[in-house]
């Protein structure tokens, strides 16, 4: 009788073997990259807009302050997204034949709002206050990235429990003194080191084990 | 727990004291093997698997669950995918903040002030006015739930023409092509019916339209009226009034079936007025103590310091011996507990001559009411403890009897139903729906299209009282104001609006207008006017509108002559407003169908109570189906043994067997109005009571959460030694810093005391923990599997003998024990503890082992068996708070102490330099729901806080403090009478 397995076997085996066990480390790894990749969480992809809105053009050059338009960023835990009426104050005298903004003197006119995209989203069990990092020390660009150098806005950050935690147990790293919060181009001045911890003193924020207890966001 | 209880050995067993102290049940008594198994089985469904038969099974699905636990994380995320902002931004809406309306809530035309918190433009959750003169800050269970009603699916959704979807326009023209024949005829052979009219608004307008048509008949109705009341009130002071008991100044009450501390238009202003009373005694040293005798349980004589049980019929002659004692005639002789109470009673008002309270209730007949009112004169009370007022609802309308009569004689040839449901609430005695069918135009108005709108020509959907404009009055006479919160979800219209259609105006007269007008002087000054009502609106009452105190005289004939009442022998039948859906108004919200009813901790449906007694003689089980027939009619409903309930009486509560397509309140319970009498009677007597054979076993929560241990109930005798638990010496070691030397980053160390002889067992602060937490409604059969999912309940323990033992409530929440349990289970450290005490449920770690609920000593956690929130319809979605977190399937969840309403207050701190959070900045939604103040919150490492004088009253005692777990929850003893020498007790 003629052997049931030819000399290749062996080696069909073992390579068998082999992929079953890349298989088995490769594809986790592989699954943990998709989901932090990009393209599901969607950091540095801006979606299309109901109309093409530049928070270069008007946070960057035009310098218009983040709290114009994003009111209550100081006070609530929303940071509010503008009005049509907002934008109508500026765009009922300038612009006023431009096609490109067209859907806004439409929403105005029509009493109907823009459907923005929404970017930033955090999961329903997490709950984010805007107003208390902002009085804290902790500046727009932390979490959002340098707003005024999009032309059209993308997420900058993908919000995974991690990115929050690294402030939370260290804020002293990220920690800005008052006038800086709204600098979208903050980097940690030379002296973060020995900065921070004066400025976690003097915000009064909390230890880093009083902050990364689950009750502070989670409820 | 299913088979005829063996009475008598149950009651051997409690008299000669080998049974529990304090116990819930007959079931728990008895102690059979099967009860003890049901307890330790705890959730009957997962405890089958694993027994041994199928352990295969058991290990499959647990393998299965593991394999596929993750799956229940993969939601579609969906909903949430874009950012609507406004147009022109409204002032003061600042999109995910609170916003407050003061308005008011009703109940059957009766009003108490409430604080409608908003969020977005959407009614979330209602608090307590403190400044509502009557209120007082408390709320009752259907105030909370109304938030519910509002975006109930069921509520009707547009005007109906014989069942077909019309339109307002289409109303108005057909009306408006009768209202030519009716203003020549004067309006003969209109009828106007409405419930309980309070609101000066609609009296003025009720007013105006009779005088537009003099012939108009205006009837009013309701399910539960105040009828007997004011006709008890006549009787004595020969014209209507409402009593208005000043318990502040009283040093003893006796209720005769009382319902001051019951649902009711009154009851969160009187239970407040009557706990501050016993507070402030207590402060003396003394007792205001409660003597209540009453034929079938209430939450007044639960709370009785001294209660019998007394069968309906005599009551009216108690009320006669103590009258005769007030007289200085002898007190009645013999043993018998009834003669003991009223010895009692009756001494104690001599004592407290001028300062003493005798009341009865909404269901006491009209003759008992003008004995009180006597007694009260014969005592000094009147107008010393009693206050007289005239009624807050508008008198001079008929009855609903009359109206079924005019039907019949068929002289109604236009009816006009407003805000009421007279087929299914009239007396089965007034067969009105059968005479309805002789009114050639029937019109209804309703907030649902009921039983009424079925058999009605036209049906219109009127505005829910959150989404309208109005004013109504308390049982004190103050007028609170409505503000819609809301606009009409399903254009509905006001009943001032449909009032000014009728009285000749257009269809949709401004709702706001109409009320304005009825503020608005002929010579007022229209800006100061302005004002004025500006700030009534935002206060949300007229300042100082109570009704004057009116001063009454006993009217000269002599009180009632005593009838000897033959005993009639059969049964005699009581019928009450039920304890959560009322009388059916409110059948609709689930929140109070799974509501535990106070006493009997039934949900869903309503019981035929019966007392051991009757049970014993007549070998009836809790379940059994009885029928009770009287005067040709009858009711078929399931048995409860009820303690406390008089012999040969059973009691039927009103509110269920509705029978409306489609609704949720179909097809549950029984309908007890076919038997109940015309006219205002709650009372029928020579019933006979069958069995049917038939077995429907009601669900009950009563059972569930069982706890293990001993003095879970305390009771504090004046003058005794303390039952507290001991204070000072070396406390216990702890993982927290002991009062006064906190650390200066954690806010505070949260704790709440529990005062049992405040609770009065209203079940509010159970509806608004619902309300704040989104908690989901699980349904009947999941109860019955033991999945009911409140985060708070209400245990309520029964104390002595079988027949007629006291009852004692306790509210239990998580006691967020500083050595928890149920954190040494949990495989994942779902639940742990923060630095501020809390005991956190972290609902995104939890992967469903169920560890924790097995391990908590309290059962106070609740596992999601099923996708309970999802499938909802977008408009019952409105109501979610969105400040917390809708559980998924598959995890545990607990009271969190309202985490949200900690973090509200401790940002606030943190963005002001961490500043200390005042105490009371942070009320817990059970606390601020509690008519009577029984909850307090606070820090308890502040030793100025309430909460911490409230730890330190030597009343103060730990639940199971035995196991050390140190609950941040703990509670006070509820007081007692002095323990008489040689002892009665309870």
């Amino acid at each position: 009788m003629a052997q049931l397995f030819t000399p290749g076997a062996d080696a069909l085996y073992r390579l068998a073997l082999m992929t079953g066990v890349a298989c088995l480390v490769g594809l986790p790894v592989l699954a943990a990259g998709i989901v932090r990749s990009n393209y599901v969480t969607g950091v540095g992809v801006a979606p299309a807009q109901p109309l093409p809105f530049s928070h270069k053009h008007h946070a960057g050059e035009l310098g218009v302050d983040c709290r114009y338009c994003h009111t209550t960023v100081e006070k609530e835990a929303t940071a509010g997204i503008p009005p049509t009426h907002t934008c109508m104050t500026c765009h009922s005298q300038i612009w006023t034949g431009s096609d490109m903004l067209k859907p806004v003197r439409d929403s105005y006119a029509q009493d109907k709002p823009l459907e923005w995209k929404r970017l930033n989203k955090l999961p329903q069990y997490v709950y984010y206050n805007h107003s208390v990092h902002v009085t804290k020390g902790i500046g727009c660009s932390t979490c959002h990235g340098d707003v005024t150098s999009m032309q059209m806005t993308y997420r900058a950050n993908a919000f995974e429990m991690q990115f929050c935690l690294d402030c939370h147990r260290a804020p002293e790293k990220y920690v800005r003194t008052p006038d800086q919060v709204w600098n979208m181009t903050w980097k940690p001045p030379a002296d973060q080191a020995s900065l921070g911890p004066k400025l976690v003193e003097q915000y009064h924020i909390r230890g880093g084990a009083r902050l990364t207890e689950c009750g502070i966001c989670h409820r | 727990m299913t088979g005829i209880p063996d009475i008598a050995a149950l009651r051997a067993k409690l008299s000669q004291g080998d049974g529990p102290r304090f116990w819930r049940s007959l079931d728990a008594v008895a102690d059979s093997p099967e009860f003890r198994d049901f307890l330790a089985a705890e959730f009957p469904s997962a405890a089958r698997l694993a027994a041994a038969p199928e352990r295969r099974g058991f290990l499959k699905l647990m393998a299965a669950s593991f394999a596929l636990g993750g799956l229940t994380a993969c939601g579609a995320g969906g909903g949430r995918d874009h950012e609507v902002p406004y147009v022109n931004q409204p002032e003061r809406i600042v999109p995910g903040t609170d916003l407050s309306y003061a308005s008011s809530a009703l109940f059957d035309g009766f009003g108490n002030g409430v604080l409608v918190t908003t969020r977005n433009g959407r009614p979330l959750k209602i608090e307590g006015n403190p400044d509502h003169p009557w209120s007082r800050g408390g709320t009752d269970v259907l105030a909370q739930a109304s938030v519910l009603g509002l975006y109930d699916p069921f509520r009707s959704q547009a005007v109906q023409q014989l069942g077909r979807p019309s339109s307002w326009a289409a109303f108005r023209s057909a009306l408006q092509a009768q209202m030519p024949a009716w203003r020549a005829g004067g309006g003969e052979g209109l009828a106007l019916l409405t419930g309980p009219v309070t609101s000066p608004t609609l009296a003025a307008q009720i007013a105006r339209l009779r005088a537009a048509y003099p012939a108009l008949r205006w009837h009013v109705g309701a399910g539960a009226t105040r009828d007997g009341l004011y006709e008890g009130a006549r009787r004595a002071y020969g014209r209507p009034l409402e009593t208005i008991p000043a318990f502040d100044r009283a040093r003893t009450i006796v209720s005769l079936d009382g319902d001051f501390l019951d649902l009711g238009p009154g009851q969160v202003g009187l239970s407040r007025r009557w706990i501050d009373a016993r507070r402030a005694a207590y402060a003396e040293g003394r007792l205001l103590t409660l003597h209540a005798a009453a034929p079938t349980p209430t939450l007044t004589s639960a709370k009785a310091d001294y209660g019998v049980v007394v069968p309906a019929g005599r009551l009216e002659d108690l009320a006669r011996d103590l009258l005769g004692m007030a007289g200085g005639g002898a007190a009645p002789a013999g043993d018998d507990p009834v003669a003991r109470w009223a010895r009692d009673a009756g001494t104690a008002l001599a004592a407290a001559r001028g300062a003493g309270i005798v009341t009865a209730g909404l269901t006491a007949s009209p003759d008992l009411h003008a004995l009180v009112h006597r007694l009260n004169g014969a005592f000094g009370n009147t107008g010393a403890t009693l206050k007289h007022v005239e009624p807050a609802a508008e008198q001079g309308a008929s009855t609903l009897a009359a109206l079924a009569e005019a039907m019949e004689r068929g002289t109604v040839k236009a009816l006009i139903v407003l805000g009421a449901n007279p087929v299914y609430e009239a007396p089965g005695a007034l067969d009105f729906a059968a005479r309805m069918q002789r009114v050639p135009l029937k019109i209804h108005a309703g907030l649902y299209d009921d039983e009424t709108g079925a058999h009605a020509d036209w049906h219109l959907p009127i505005a829910h009282p959150l989404e309208s404009w109005g004013d109504v009055r308390s049982l004190d006479g103050t007028v609170g104001l409505i503000q819609p919160t809301i606009a009409p979800l399903y254009n509905g219209r006001t009943l001032p609006q449909m009032l000014a259609f009728l009285a000749g105006g257009g269809d949709a007269e401004d709702a706001g207008a109409l009320v304005k007008a009825r503020w608005q002087g002929d010579g007022d000054d229209e800006a100061a006017f302005e004002a004025r009502f500006s700030e009534a609106l935002r206060r949300g009452f007229w300042a100082d509108s109570a009704r004057p105190f009116e001063t009454v005289a006993l009217t000269q004939d002599a009180a009632p002559s005593p009838v000897i009442t033959a005993p009639a022998g059969g049964i005699e039948v009581l019928f009450r407003p039920d304890p959560t859906v009322w009388d059916g108004t409110h059948a609709d919200l689930a929140w109070l169908q799974e509501l535990p009813k106070p006493l009997t901790k039934v949900v869903w449906e309503n019981v035929v109570a019966v007392s051991p007694r009757l049970a014993e003689r007549e070998g009836i089980a809790t379940g059994d189906v009885l029928r009770i027939e009287a005067e040709g009619r009858a009711v078929e409903g399931p048995a409860w043994i009820l303690p406390g309930q008089a012999d040969d009486a059973v009691t039927l509560t009103l509110g269920y067997g509705r029978d409306v397509p489609d609704h949720l309140s179909r097809g549950l319970g029984y309908d007890a109005g076919p038997l109940r009498p015309a006219g205002p009677s709650w009372q029928l007597s020579g019933a006979r009571l069958m069995k049917t054979g038939r077995r429907s076993v009601p669900v009950t929560t009563q059972h569930l959460g069982t706890m293990e241990g001993q003095d879970l109930i305390r009771v504090q005798a004046l003058a005794a030694a303390p039952v507290g638990d001991p204070k000072g010496g070396p406390s216990p070691a702890s993982f927290y810093p002991p009062p006064g030397s906190q650390d200066r980053w954690v806010a505070a160390q949260w704790g709440m005391a529990i005062d049992l002889d405040a609770c009065t067992g209203c079940n509010a602060c159970v509806t608004a923990c619902q309300a704040e937490n989104n908690i989901p409604v699980v349904g009947r059969e999941e109860v019955r599997l033991g999945r009911w999912m409140g985060w708070l309940r209400v245990d309520r323990y029964y104390a002595g003998g079988l027949d007629a033992p006291s009852t004692h409530f306790q509210p239990v929440p998580c006691m967020h024990c500083e050595q928890a349990p149920c954190e040494l289970g949990c495989p994942v450290e779902a639940t742990l503890h923060d630095s501020e005490g809390l005991n956190l449920q972290v609902y995104n770690r939890c992967v469903g082992t169920r560890t924790c609920q097995s391990y908590c000593p309290y059962k106070v956690r609740r596992f999601n068996y099923l996708d309970y929130t999802g499938g909802m319809t977008p408009v019952e979605q409105q109501q979610r708070n969105p400040e917390v977190t809708v559980r998924a399937r598959g995890v545990m969840e607990k009271c969190t102490y309202c985490i949200q309403r900690i973090t509200a207050a401790r940002i606030t701190s943190a963005k002001d330099a961490h500043a200390p959070i005042p105490d009371g900045a942070v009320e817990t939604a059970c606390q601020g729901a509690c008519p009577t103040r029984a909850i307090t919150f606070g820090n308890v490492a502040d030793p100025e806080s309430r909460v911490s004088a409230a730890r330190r009253d030597p009343r103060e005692y730990a639940l199971l403090g035995h196991l050390n777990t140190r609950p941040r929850t703990t509670y006070l003893a509820g007081l007692a009478p002095p323990a008489e020498p040689g002892g009665r007790e309870g």
